[in-house]
């Protein structure tokens, strides 16, 4: 019971919404379900204490799964084979966006790796059709919001002296899960700006409200 | 149910508690806040450019296409868009500043309206076409043209686009150019070449401690308006220079001036000829180097003729030439109201007697030095070209006429009867980015890429004494696939002229590039052509420096007619504005949403009326009235405001468009420009844009109102400035302190 009243407020909303989106659960989430929620987000804070100086968001999502015209797969290449994030999304700590890597960035290895897989195949044709995939947008904010990846990165890792950069990718869980555990990414992070306003109380982010709406 | 029932304080209070409710639980509600996901496409690049970062901006240099002043720019790129214009510190034009026609230009290259396909005349419209249609037809009626029926009205012009117009005429055997623009310098122009030998010179309003301008609006539409503004802010530091401005309405010039004198149109002249008398009569300046007959005419405007053909104040006049002579060096300049008047040629030649008179020629006006290579040298736009080529077509002279860069239809008075005699010229090409009113008269309209999208070449009119040559480049690839770059046009034009001199450029860009590659040595800097082109490109320009050259003060007799400025009809200026500049601006909606800078009025066309006229027609702000000359009407809103000369009435240019002109511009205000009496200065054929007499009566009131942007002349007993009467400060706080 303990446990329950030092839920935030919010993780009721988002179960309620959540349920009536996919299984139609009533708002009466039963006392086991939500012992059990609270387990698994304490385990997930568990995961994401790896990162220091910094409180990890709260807050999960279950966004619908969106199909990409390349079923990329995030866990071969960053569980797998141990690709660091920023490797590929190399515009993260440059930029406002974080980047889908240029085709040529893909080619560079799969001109001469796994070239038989039907999904490298597909890869290729677009490489030489000169036309980059069309992929669908997952994670979005809405344009009224200025987020940039390139100051959360310089303050959870350019700037986390305590921080192995092999680990970035904990820091990129924050917002995005854990995706390399995942295929194509899915959303699984509210994203939402109470989302963003806890984490930006927990962790001393700026309070101001032109920070993000200019 | 009645909203007068919800009291203020109740509504703020609902509003209150809406505004905490919405943050409490809005912040957490992912259906209204958060994006659907998966119904964007985020593309990436397929091989990026090193430097190349999403999100982050590169800035590329081009050149301004937005007035003929040819500002240097710097555009900002991001994902392949442009997405911000600034000014190009490097160039000599605009040093790094942009106006807001310069910024609105990103409007004219987004426009919804911009025509993306050719059009050929099918009867009595216009139908979409192929440029393979367009071309052919082109080419089938200027097959066997004689060189005098073919005839090419531009804007100014510069630059490669210059050199290839110029080739495209002489293959056909034509001297026909036309080159027009409204806003002009073309008298100031001549009476420097006539009295100076150099029709461009350089105006250091740097080293001038005072500034008498006759309507020259320098920080606004005269010469090049940025560069005179960066200028001005050197004259206005310490020691702090003195402008004086005469004009018949205020001008954002005015609007700046120590001194402001309002002027009937037509009398500058004698004024600028009684300020001479008085520099000469009770300063003792000599006036050796005018011919005789200047001399006596100078002798003639005694004090109280000037007063009597001017209606200026005595004091003010004896006040004006005191200031100039203590002031020295000073700059004395005429511009559009100055000019625009059948003796406007005599009264921008007695402004610059003044600058004779002064002693500033070599001081503050000082030779520019010439452009050293002719066939890319600026050509300045005129009116004289728009009467004289109206005058062609109703004499049927032309069988082909090209226009580029111009819209004749809305900027000719309907006195000079050139939509009428359009009628005569049986194939008329119209190369624009835009449907307007001259488009619509056309058997061709070619599309032109904008001028995010083009390559070019310009030399600037004005330049201080350095002879840059601009580089325009695109910042973006075309936003349709059917428009095409004017130089590329040309070039395909001359191609399918046989003209074997082209053949080997495949397009516009491989021209200009070849170019570059034979400019001589001394301009590379010891680099490689592929390096020297490299940068020229970062740079947004090179400086291939200008002739040496010096002025020389030659005696030019003229005359001034005595009964200007004594009538006491209403007279109707066509003021210009930094902003719609001749109305080409008129569909970018920036431009409109900007307040004007005098008047303060958005989105609509209005008459600037002295309150005593006001009073005497009994009118009040936003009342309509009607404005009849005698080549016909216009029924425009009142603006009452003091900056305006009691005869005259003002009504800035720029709005009244045809219905086809854009969906910004339509059904908004009046074009001036359409009832001017077709009057032409004697000396120059300049249209007399000052010089149309105008019945100004109340007309009948509509529902549309006049739309300001704030703004009061009261303080409505705030006290925001406090002010008190010389005479009572003297009375109350002891005379003794007053200077």
């Amino acid at each position: 019971m303990s446990v329950l009243q030092h839920l935030p407020l919010g993780r009721f909303i988002e179960a309620a919404s959540r349920g009536s989106r996919q299984t139609k659960q009533t708002v009466q989430v039963s006392f086991i379900v939500m012992l059990l929620m609270a387990a698994m987000a304490l385990f997930s804070a568990n995961v994401n204490a790896e990162v220091p100086n910094a409180v990890p968001p709260e807050g999960t999502y279950s966004g619908i799964h969106v199909e990409q015209p390349i079923e990329f797969p995030h866990d071969t290449h960053a569980d797998i084979n141990e690709i660091n994030c920023m490797y590929c999304h190399t515009y993260a700590r440059r930029s406002k966006v974080a980047g889908i890597p240029p085709t040529s960035k893909c080619m560079g290895c799969h001109s001469v790796i796994a070239t038989d897989k039907p999904r490298i195949q597909k890869l290729t044709e677009y490489w030489e059709n000169k036309q980059p995939p069309l992929w669908n947008k997952v994670h979005d904010v809405p344009d009224f919001v200025h987020f940039t990846h390139e100051k959360h990165i310089k303050r959870f890792v350019i700037d986390n002296e305590d921080l192995e950069v092999e680990n970035v990718s904990e820091v990129c869980a924050f917002c995005h899960g854990e995706v390399k555990k995942m295929t194509v990414a899915d959303k699984v992070k509210p994203l939402t700006m109470g989302f963003c306003q806890r984490c930006h109380q927990a962790n001393d982010g700026p309070s101001d409200c032109w920070h993000c709406h200019k | 149910m009645s909203f007068s029932k919800i009291k203020r304080r109740d509504f703020l209070k609902i509003m209150g508690w809406g505004g905490v409710g919405a943050t409490l639980v809005g912040c957490d509600l992912p259906t209204t806040v958060t994006l659907e996901e998966g119904k964007e496409k985020v593309v990436s690049y397929l091989m990026p450019e090193e430097y190349v970062i999403p999100g982050v901006g590169v800035w590329y240099a081009s050149t301004c296409q937005q007035c003929p002043s040819g500002c240097g720019i710097h555009g900002r790129v991001r994902e392949g868009r442009v997405l911000k214009l600034e000014g190009n510190p490097a160039s000599s034009v605009n040093k790094g500043r942009l106006c807001q026609m310069g910024q609105a230009s990103l409007q004219a290259h987004y426009n919804p309206d911009r025509i993306s396909k050719p059009k050929i005349r099918r009867g009595s419209s216009l139908v979409d076409a192929t440029w393979e249609e367009a071309y052919g037809l082109i080419a089938e009626k200027t097959a066997n043209i004689s060189g005098s029926k073919f005839a090419w009205m531009t804007g100014s012009i510069s630059g490669h686009q210059s050199v290839l117009l110029q080739a495209y005429l002489e293959s056909i055997g034509s001297g026909n150019h036309f080159v027009h623009e409204t806003i002009n310098n073309a008298v100031w122009a001549k009476v420097s070449q006539d009295m100076l030998g150099d029709s461009n010179p350089r105006i250091r309003l740097d080293k001038a401690q005072s500034v008498l301008s006759f309507g020259a609006d320098f920080l606004g539409t005269w010469g090049s308006p940025l560069h005179f503004s960066t200028e001005y802010a050197k004259f206005r530091t310490s020691p702090r220079g003195i402008l004086i401005q005469v004009e018949p309405n205020m001008t954002l010039t005015g609007a700046n001036a120590d001194l402001w004198v309002a002027s009937r149109p037509g009398s500058e002249g004698a004024l600028a000829l009684g300020i001479a008398n008085q520099l000469v009569s009770k300063h003792g300046l000599s006036m050796s180097g005018l011919p005789g007959s200047v001399q006596s005419l100078i002798r003639s405007y005694t004090l109280d003729e000037t007063v009597t053909a001017t209606g200026v104040d005595a004091d003010r006049i004896a006040d004006i030439a005191t200031t100039l002579k203590r002031r020295s060096p000073s700059v004395v300049l005429a511009g559009a109201s100055a000019q625009g008047h059948e003796h406007g040629y005599q009264c921008v030649a007695a402004a610059m007697v003044l600058n004779v008179i002064l002693g500033n020629i070599g001081k503050t006006i000082e030779s520019n030095g010439e452009f050293a290579y002719a066939s890319m040298a600026p050509v300045s736009g005129n009116t004289q070209s728009l009467v004289s080529f109206s005058q062609a077509a109703a004499d049927k002279r032309f069988d082909v006429a090209f226009f580029s860069g111009v819209n004749p239809v809305y900027t000719a008075p309907k006195s000079l009867g050139l939509k009428e005699s359009l009628a005569n010229i049986p194939f008329k090409v119209v190369f624009s980015h835009f449907n307007d009113e001259t488009t619509a008269m056309a058997d061709v309209v070619l599309p032109l890429a904008s001028a995010e999208e083009d390559w070019g070449t310009h030399v600037a009119p004005y330049q201080a004494g350095v002879g840059e040559i601009s580089i325009q480049q695109p910042l973006m690839e075309p936003l349709s696939t059917e428009t095409r770059g004017f130089g590329d046009i040309v070039l395909t034009l001359l191609k399918k002229r046989k003209e074997s001199a082209y053949e080997g450029f495949a397009d516009y860009y491989a021209y200009l590039r070849n170019a570059f590659s034979t400019i001589p040595a001394e301009h590379k800097n010891g680099a490689s052509d592929d390096q020297f082109w490299a940068d020229v490109l970062a740079a947004g320009l090179i400086d291939v420096g200008v002739k040496e050259a010096s002025l020389k003060v030659k005696g030019v007799e003229f005359d001034m007619p005595k009964e200007m400025g004594n009538s006491s009809a209403m007279v109707l200026a066509p003021s210009a504005r930094l902003g719609f500049w001749d109305g080409r601006h008129a569909n970018l909606p920036w431009l409109q949403e900007a307040p004007d800078q005098i008047s303060k009025v958005v989105w609509d066309s209005w008459a600037e009326l002295h309150p005593s006229t006001a009073k005497k027609i009994g009118v009040k702000e936003g009342d309509m009235v009607k404005i009849a000359s005698a080549s016909g009407e216009i029924n425009v809103k009142v603006y009452i405001y003091k900056g305006v000369h009691p005869d005259v009435i003002a009504v800035p240019l720029g709005q009244g468009h045809d219905a086809g002109f854009s969906r910004y511009a339509k059904d908004r205000g009046v074009n001036s420009l359409s009832i001017l009496d077709a009057k032409v200065d004697r000396m120059t054929g300049e249209l007399a844009l000052y010089s149309t007499n105008v019945k100004v009566t109340k007309a009948a009131k509509t529902d549309d109102v006049l739309v300001r942007f704030g703004g009061s002349e009261t303080q409505v007993g705030r006290k925001l400035v406090s002010t008190i009467p010389a005479d009572v400060y003297e009375r109350t706080e002891g005379g003794d302190h007053v200077a």
